[in-house]
């Protein structure tokens, strides 16, 4: 070892002191390589060589950053991994010593002679780089040599894992701001296109790549397709990908992110992008808690260029900010897309439609609207509708209607004015407008009824003129009917006490063709009378058992007409019901004599029981029973079993039909069933109490 | 046999006052005629009949007020009113009960019907 001045010590305190100073205000990686190399540089220490080399992670590779003497190399050279002597260094991460280069079998030729230092830089724990000093001299270096390089190597390490920190700092902060700045005009953006294209874009500058896609995932089909794209060499868009098909259809299906490092000979390759420049793939999840949104893809052509943990971690960062930017688009083009839709059916309605605001004036109207009154958009824009549309007489009507919609459903039907002054008869209906739990205003339909009511009112008017005319004719025909009745049954008389029999049965012909007109007349009376709505109805309290004694005997004689028999079966309790008794006995003769009419020599039974709050009359006959299809018929006016059977029983075919209208009226009804040629049963069904019985109006039109 | 029943027949409508009337006779009946409300009741009160045979529709006063006035005016001896109304005329039995009336049959009238009230009546008469 040569030995050297004594002021050398001093110099390399200096230059050591000198160093650190140096370093100490150092905050970026290269500037630190570039001090400690200028702070090494003394002539007096004899190292004629000073360099930096910093490891690149991902190739391996130690790239010269800063050095001087060495005059034929540039910074930014780089060595490959397994080459050159401080490669020992960052292996063994202790300082390795090379007294004679020539003789080293890994020298990489920068001087042909002379010995070299290398010193290791350890940045928690992994070797980051080497601190290179080369001497023209062979076996140059010593002890305090190691020891001020060893320090220089401490420090540097130090400062370059300080720089190193805050430039993943900085990294992150500028991280965030992407994020903020695509979050903040992203969120803005509703136009779904639009920001997918956004969302890709930024994802591509962000990550520094050279082209990515986006897929949105479809839940019906659980496909992913492609709606945005980056790659140049194809035509992507609408392209559809299965679930797991493709790195984004796995990343769908895995909820993982994936980077794949030689796409082309990657086997789970979609032949889509076979003719693609791609060289490696990374792709990420698009999840808004957890649920499925789509997948992102980023693309590098460059095989130098790998996808590291880091790009991932910053995918992943990006991924729910996009998510969201898509699901926001997708939900505000579905809304969008119903608000279309439900402009064009208020437009196209025939119905009129008005929309109101909270004080009742207009806010939009439709083309509907305009026609029915007459009044166009922009005249009647922002008037009050009721003071507009109502007339004198239904202002009140109308706005009570408006301000029931403000609250709930409102339905009626009233006279409305048209712009010409001309009067029409609406029917409408109003419903409160409420967005986002907040009333605004009403939506009011009319309809135009004025036809309607003109011919339900004619047809009103005919019908009760119709009844009117047959009860007044029922009542004039039935006078003379009187005369013919009671004079052929005294000339009857006449002729049985002359013991003229050929007149007696002529006499007696005429008297009963007489009477069953005579009944044919009341029945259409009381139809008639029901029909136009003048059937009153008298309630009084009714003493069951005494109706039933009178109604048995009444029948009595006519049951014994066909030989049959009546078996009454009615409890001595069962008191009294409030109803119409006149009626109520009506429609039990009415029935019995059905029953006796069409039994011969057979059982007709009258039972009567309460159930509930109900009383049932039950007559059942041991006859020739009726079909279901003439069951059916049955209640119908002028219907009997068919044509044939009025001639050949008599009656009026009127009677069962009064009896529904009846109990109908009482708020009970009749019921019949049978068997052709087993019997019959027909049962009335009264309310025990009657007196709070309000008929349903006949249903108008 | 004891003497033939008195009726008065107080009817407005000429074919029905004719036949109702023969046919009463027919039967044995000594039938007095009155033609509208003011007369049957005068008779009624005046003629000694047992039973009187009262229109509700009636000229001048109507058959209820007649029943009532009949009612109102007599002394000791009660005659039996039966009231012939119109078919389906709701209410008329209870009106005509309440007027004073003994037994209520409508009209058109079944002869024989009639014949078994005014028994019923007469039997039922002190």
């Amino acid at each position: 070892m040569p030995s050297r001045p004594a002021s050398l010590a001093s110099a390399r305190q200096s230059a050591l002191l000198r160093l650190s100073a140096e370093i100490a205000a150092s905050l970026e990686e290269e500037d630190v390589c570039q001090r400690v190399v200028a702070g090494l540089r003394d002539e007096s220490l004899g190292y004629n060589l000073i360099g930096v080399f910093l490891l690149d992670e991902n190739t391996g590779e130690r790239i010269l950053r800063a050095c001087v003497g060495w005059d034929h190399v540039q910074v930014g050279m780089r060595i490959g991994a397994g080459h050159g002597l401080t490669e020992q260094a960052l292996r063994s991460k202790k300082l390795s010593y090379t007294p004679d280069v020539a003789k080293a079998p890994d020298y990489v030729a920068t001087f042909p002679t002379g010995s070299e230092v290398d010193v290791p830089l350890i940045v928690e724990g992994e070797a980051v780089g080497v601190l290179c000093v080369q001497s023209h001299d062979v076996d140059a270096f010593g002890k305090p040599d190691f020891e001020i390089l060893t320090a220089a190597a401490n420090q540097a390490s130090i400062a370059i894992a300080r720089a190193r920190l805050l430039v993943n700092e900085r990294k992150r902060a500028d991280e965030q701001q992407a994020l903020l700045d695509s979050m903040s005009d992203l969120a803005s953006a509703l136009e779904l296109p639009k920001v997918l294209r956004a969302v890709l874009n930024r994802a591509v500058k962000l990550l520094g790549v050279a082209g990515g896609q986006v897929a949105i995932y479809h839940e019906a089909t659980r496909e992913m397709e492609i709606v945005a794209s980056e790659i140049v060499d194809g035509d992507f868009i609408g392209t559809r990908l299965a679930y797991g098909e493709g790195a984004m259809g796995i990343v769908a299906k895995t909820l993982q992110g994936i980077v794949i490092p030689n796409y082309n000979e990657w086997i789970g390759r979609p032949e889509l992008y076979s003719k693609s420049n791609i060289h490696s793939v990374m792709a990420a999840p698009l999840l808004i808690g957890g649920r499925l949104v789509g997948s992102i893809a980023t693309t590098h052509g460059d095989p130098a260029r790998v996808f590291g943990a880091d790009d991932l971690r910053r995918l992943k960062l990006f991924a729910p900010q996009a998510a969201i930017a898509i699901e926001n688009a997708r939900l505000f083009t579905n809304a969008d897309r119903q608000k279309q839709f439900f402009e064009a059916v208020v437009e196209a309605s025939p119905v009129a439609i008005v929309t109101l605001d909270m004080k009742d004036d207009i806010v939009q109207l439709n083309p509907a609207f305009e026609r029915l009154f007459g009044w166009t958009p922009d005249e009647v824009m922002g008037k009050n509708l009721d003071s507009l549309i109502a007339t004198p007489e239904t202002l009140a009507q109308a706005r009570a209607y408006t301000s029931m919609a403000a609250t709930q459903t409102a339905k009626g039907i009233g006279k409305r004015k048209r712009k010409d002054g001309s009067i029409i008869d609406v029917e409408l209906f109003g419903v409160p407008v409420t967005v986002n739990g907040e009333r605004i205003g009403v939506f009011a339909l009319y309809h135009d009824v004025t036809e309607l009511l003109r011919a339900k009112s004619e047809a009103e008017s005919a019908n009760k003129a119709k009844s009117q005319f047959l009860a007044s004719m029922s009542h004039e025909l039935r006078t003379p009917l009187n005369a013919i009745i009671g004079y052929s049954e005294m000339l009857e008389e006449d002729a049985r006490d002359r013991k003229d029999t050929a007149s007696v049965g002529d006499l007696e012909k005429i008297r009963s063709a007489g009477k069953h007109l005579l009944s044919l007349i009341n029945d259409i009376l009381d139809l008639s009378k029901i029909e136009a709505g003048r059937m009153d109805l008298i309630i009084e309290p009714v003493d069951l058992p005494a109706v039933i004694a009178d109604v048995k005997a009444t029948v009595q004689p006519l049951i014994a007409r066909n030989g049959n028999t009546l078996e009454v079966s009615a409890a001595a309790t069962l008191g009294t019901m409030y109803t119409d008794g006149t009626k109520l006995r009506q429609m039990l003769l009415n029935l019995l004599s059905n029953a006796a009419k069409f039994t011969e020599k057979g059982t007709v039974s009258l039972s009567v029981e309460r159930a509930g709050g109900e009383i049932f009359f039950r007559v059942r006959d041991t006859g020739i029973g009726i079909t279901p299809e003439q069951m059916s018929r049955l209640f119908e006016a002028f219907a009997q079993a068919d044509a044939g059977t009025t001639r050949r029983y008599g009656g009026t075919g009127l009677g069962l039909a009064i009896t529904r209208r009846f109990c109908r009226l009482m708020g009970g009804d009749v019921t019949g069933v049978s068997e052709a040629g087993s019997g019959s049963t027909f049962t009335i069904q009264l309310p025990a109490d009657s007196r709070a019985a309000k008929p349903a109006p006949e249903l108008a039109l | 046999m004891s003497a033939a029943k008195r009726v008065l027949l107080v009817e407005d409508n000429e074919m029905n006052r004719d036949m109702l009337s023969r046919r009463l006779q027919r039967r044995g009946f000594d039938v007095g005629i009155a033609v509208d409300g003011r007369a049957g009741v005068e008779m009624a009160l005046t003629g000694g009949y047992d039973v009187v045979l009262m229109d509700m529709n009636l000229p001048e006063i109507d058959g209820w007020e007649a029943a009532r006035q009949v009612r109102a005016g007599e002394q000791g001896r009660r005659v039996a009113i039966i009231a012939l109304t119109a078919h389906a005329m709701q209410g008329d039995r209870e009106k005509a009960l309440a007027a004073g009336c003994d037994e209520y049959d409508t009209k058109p009238v079944d002869f024989e019907r009639l014949l078994g009230k005014i028994a019923t009546v007469l039997g039922s008469a002190p």
